[in-house]
Formats: structure tokens, C-alpha cells, sequence
């Protein structure tokens, strides 16, 4: 798959501190790719260097392979840290702006402005909105001319849930179309939910980045145990599915494939003469996971 | 050119603060104008008579309207500095760099409005210098005797516009910047002038950044004195070359701070 942007060895910093030390990886086209990380991880600043808003210290991105970046820019629809607007327009002359310096039609900012349930307040001064409409009004400008990519930092950011709800919806909905989404989130659960692609950054580095199953995989541990360890051991490495197995204590420790499951092995176990005397699923989080990645 | 000028006209046209400010240059200056010259505003009473109300007719109206019109520019410095802060405030300067402004348009959208703003100002100048001038039994041909002086009001214009556009495109916060311009202009430049002429018995602060426009178009009635006294006439063309140049300086340095900072 063609990458729509490519970073590399990027790295800055602010004074003393290392806001990105040495990131590289590339963005697959059509992907929803998430830049997972705790706050003051780089997200951000990733981003707003890819944006131009920011100079990294060292390193090189590209969008679209080597698009003059003022041009890959208007293609793209973008929300970075808080949405921008003048403060005394009202809705519809912000997006004029945008759009004309997108070179983008004007009539294009009544369907963004339906899109994300603003239509009616489009006369209304920006000052005068809520946190959660000053969100959309961004995402809105950011829907402007139906882009090839949008990049979204923190979108769900001040939403009420049915609005978070809304915005993923709306995420997957233009995924679905083509449009590469790249979003910035500190929330895994909402990573897990819509993207296809992760990137997790902690204090500047890239701990991983790849496919979200295969990052964000949430390996079960099933633990047994009976009356013949040896035998147990002997048969359940045996079975099909079992990734790997360790003892701990008076026990063994299963890593299993996702299609592997507790009534699986018991049954396995039942069919090779093996009565357990214990059985239990210890469900790994997601959340002790990204822990794990962050905090390793 | 024409399409960054047209964002920029989108972002202030329903601008309370703009229209405000632009409608007071638009009519006290000319009010100003008015009442010196029928004496309802009189600086040299003590003198017996309304000195500078005399000078309404072609050529004195030009250093006499372009000397207040100078003064009433701080409105559009204001402006200027309130529009361009107005950016940072709302970070919409990262944004419009987000939706595909080099960061060098955007500057040079900031450049072509304090050039338009002094072009249009100088053409307003020149309109009421010749009712002025025509009222006080000048003729239309008479308007054009001193073109040069449109020249120095321009670049006056463009002086303080550029300094106050360099002043918040540094500073970045809308009351620090006018602060600092203000005191700049009114005090700290004139304690600067006077020690620089003192210390060096020459006219070396006559040629700070905004002084050194200021030349062109000096008081009134300092001018009316000199040519009294029939002091020599000093050469005007070193201000024109100097202010061109602190013109200058402002468009360098901030474009190189547009380019090498963080937005």
C-alpha cells in the first residue's frame, strides 16, 4: 500500500527537553492510523511539525510522496490541538476563510457545517459556542472539500459522549469512502475502536507502531492445573492454538490464540484423559497493556 | 497578491474594533483639520493670532494636514498591531498555515495590508489637503505643486505600520504591543533622539526608525519658525533614504522571524 505520509528520523526539542527524539514511520493509505501516547508525549508536536507549524531540530516528512507541502496541505483537512477560528466571525465566514485558502468552493460549507450538526447555528459568532461545538465547527473546517487525508489531534476532545459516539461514527463513515484518517489521542479505547493502525509514542520515542491487532493485541491467559503436572504439560504444548506455555507456582500459565478459549482446552484436556482440577481466564486489559507499553 | 488580500479583507470585513478605528481616522482628521483652521482649536493663542490656521492653503495645507495625518496614523498602527495579535490570539495564524498558507504568505498577506492601508491613507490625505486647499482659493492644478509631499506621507504611513507590524508579529500579545508601541512613540524614541543628538552634538537621532519619517513632516509650526529665521533648508532626501531603510529592516526581520520560529 502506498504510504500518503512518511516521517523519518524527526526529532526537537524544547530547551532541555526532548519533545521527539528520532521518529520515523509511514502512514498506509486508506488507513485509520492512531497516534497513540500519554499526554506531553509528542503527539502533537508531531504532528504541528508535519503541519509546518513547528521546525524539528533534525529529520524529514513528506506527504504524498514528495508533494510540495503548501499543495499536500490544501488536500488535506486538519485539527490541531484546539480549534482555531476568529473569535467575532460567525461560523460560515470562518469556513470562508478556510475554504479560501484551501481554494475550495464556498457552497461546499453548508454540507461540513449538516455533517457535524451545526447547520443551524451557522450565523452564530464563534465566540458564542460551547466547547463541544467549537470541536465540531473544527472538524467541520477540517471536512471542507472532502480531503484525502484528515488529521485530527484529540477530536473527541470536550464531546458529550453522544458527540464522541457521532465523531467515530463519522470517522469510520469517510474511512469507509477512502479518506486516510491520521488522529492524535491519548484515549485507547477510542485507538482501539476506529483505527487500523497504531503508533504509540512515550516522552518523544516511538515505542511501536503496526497494525492495531497486532499492537494492541490482547493476549489472553488461560491458567490450569491438575492432579499430573508433567502429563498436563506433556499434552496441553501439544494442542493446537497454544502459543506458549509456562509454569508458575503449582500452575500452568497458556498464551493462546484469539480463537482459543476456556471450554477449549477443558474439552482438550477431557478428550486426553485430563481431569482439571483448575481452570481460569485472566482477561488482560487493554489498558494494563498500553500501561505495559508506556511504562516499560 | 490579489487572493491574499481578499482572505485578509474576509477576516476584517465584519470587524467591529476595524471599522471603528478606520471611522475615527476617517473623521477626525479632516474635524481636526477643520476646527484648526478656523481657530476653534488655537495652539499659539498666547501669540495673538492662529498661526496655524493660516496654513490651509496650497502648498503649506500639505505639511499642515500631513503632520496631523501623521499623528492620526497611530490609529492605523493600533489597528495594525490589534489585527495582526488577533492572529496569535486565536492561533489562527497556525490554522491558516494548517490549511495551506506558506508561512511566507501569510506574512506577506500582513505586508500587502500595511501597504494598502498607507496607500489608501496617503490618497485620503491627498483628498483632503486639496478641499482644504481648494477652499482657501487654491485651484485644481494647484493640488499636484508638491507632489513629493504625498511621498512622505506615504512613507510616514508606512513606517509606523511596518514598526507596529514588526512590534506584534515579536511580541505576539495584543497589550504588550501596543503598550510598548505607545510608549516607544511618545516617550522612549524622543529621550533616545535627544541624548543620541546630545552625546554626539550631531543629528545622529534624527535618524531613528521613527523619527527619522517624522522628519519629513515636522510640526507646523517649528517648520514656520525655520523659514522665519531663514534657517538652511536641510536636504530631506538622507530621511527619505533612511526611512526606506528602517522600511526595509522591518521586512527582513520579520520575515525572518516568520521563517525560523515555531507557530
Amino acid at each position: 500500500m502506498a504510504s500518503v505520509l512518511s516521517i523519518s528520523n524527526i526529532s526537537k526539542s524544547y530547551g532541555s527537553i526532548k519533545a521527539l527524539q528520532n521518529v520515523s514511520f509511514e502512514v498506509p493509505e486508506g488507513s485509520v492510523f492512531g497516534i497513540l501516547g500519554p499526554n506531553g508525549s509528542g503527539k502533537t508536536t508531531l504532528l504541528g511539525t508535519a503541519l509546518d507549524v513547528l521546525k524539528a531540530d533534525s529529520g524529514t516528512y513528506s506527504w504524498f510522496e514528495n508533494m510540495q507541502p503548501d499543495e499536500a496541505r490544501r488536500q488535506l483537512g486538519a485539527l490541531l490541538e484546539t480549534p482555531n477560528f476568529y473569535h467575532y466571525l460567525s461560523a460560515i465566514d470562518n469556513l470562508q476563510i478556510a475554504a479560501a485558502i484551501k481554494h475550495r468552493g464556498m457552497d461546499d460549507r453548508l454540507r461540513v457545517l449538516e455533517q457535524v450538526n451545526l447547520l443551524e447555528r451557522k450565523d452564530s459568532k464563534f465566540q458564542t459556542f460551547s466547547l463541544g461545538m467549537k470541536q465540531r465547527l473544527a472538524i467541520a473546517s477540517a471536512l471542507l472539500g472532502s480531503p484525502r487525508i484528515l488529521v485530527l489531534d484529540e477530536p473527541t476532545n470536550g464531546l458529550d459522549p453522544a458527540g464522541i459516539a457521532e465523531i467515530r461514527e463519522l470517522i469510520k463513515a469517510l474511512n469507509s469512502q477512502g479518506i486516510t484518517v491520521i488522529m492524535a489521542s491519548h484515549l485507547l479505547d477510542e485507538v482501539e475502536k476506529v483505527c487500523t493502525h497504531v503508533a504509540i509514542l512515550k516522552k518523544g520515542t516511538l515505542l511501536v507502531s503496526g497494525d492495531v491487532n497486532d499492537v494492541l493485541h490482547s493476549e489472553d491467559i488461560i491458567e490450569v492445573q491438575s492432579e499430573d503436572m508433567a502429563l498436563l504439560n506433556r499434552v496441553i504444548t501439544g494442542m493446537a492454538g497454544i502459543t506458549n506455555v509456562r509454569q508458575a507456582n503449582s500452575m500452568l500459565l497458556l498464551s493462546c490464540q484469539k480463537n482459543i478459549q476456556a471450554q477449549h482446552v477443558n474439552q482438550f484436556c477431557i478428550d486426553n484423559g485430563i481431569v482439571l482440577s483448575h481452570l481460569l481466564l485472566k482477561k488482560k486489559s487493554l489498558e494494563t497493556k498500553f500501561m505495559e507499553l508506556t511504562n516499560g | 497578491m490579489k487572493d491574499l488580500l481578499s482572505v485578509e479583507w474576509l477576516k476584517i470585513k465584519s470587524y467591529r474594533t476595524f471599522w471603528i478605528l478606520i471611522g475615527c481616522f476617517i473623521v477626525l482628521l479632516p474635524l481636526w483639520n477643520y476646527e484648526i483652521s478656523k481657530g476653534i482649536i488655537n495652539f499659539t493663542k498666547g501669540a495673538g493670532a492662529n498661526l496655524l490656521g493660516g496654513a490651509y492653503s496650497f502648498p503649506g495645507v500639505w505639511g499642515n494636514v500631513g503632520f496631523w495625518g501623521s499623528v492620526f496614523v497611530l490609529f492605523l498602527s493600533m489597528l495594525i498591531i490589534i489585527i495582526t495579535t488577533n492572529e496569535f490570539t486565536f492561533r489562527t495564524h497556525r490554522q491558516n498555515v494548517i490549511d495551506g498558507w506558506s508561512r511566507l504568505q501569510f506574512y506577506h498577506a500582513k505586508v500587502l495590508m500595511v501597504v494598502l492601508f498607507s496607500v489608501l491613507a496617503t490618497i485620503y490625505y491627498i483628498i483632503i489637503g486639496a478641499c482644504f486647499g481648494m477652499s482657501n482659493l487654491g485651484t485644481f492644478g494647484d493640488i499636484f505643486s508638491a507632489p513629493e509631499q504625498f511621498g512622505y506621507f506615504f512613507l510616514i504611513s508606512l513606517d509606523y505600520m511596518g514598526f507596529a507590524m514588526l512590534l506584534a508579529l515579536l511580541l505576539r500579545r495584543s497589550g504588550l504591543s501596543m503598550g510598548l508601541f505607545l510608549v516607544y512613540t511618545i516617550i522612549l524614541e524622543a529621550i533616545l533622539q535627544h541624548s543620541l543628538n546630545y552625546i554626539t552634538s550631531s543629528k545622529a537621532g534624527n535618524y531613528l526608525p521613527l523619527q527619522a519619517s517624522d522628519e519629513l513632516l515636522p510640526f507646523p509650526l517649528t517648520e514656520m519658525m525655520r523659514n522665519m529665521m531663514h534657517a538652511q533648508q536641510s536636504s530631506l532626501s538622507s530621511y527619505v533614504y533612511v526611512t526606506i531603510g528602517w522600511c526595509l529592516v522591518y521586512y527582513f526581520a520579520g520575515r525572518m522571524m516568520m521563517l525560523k520560529r515555531d507557530w
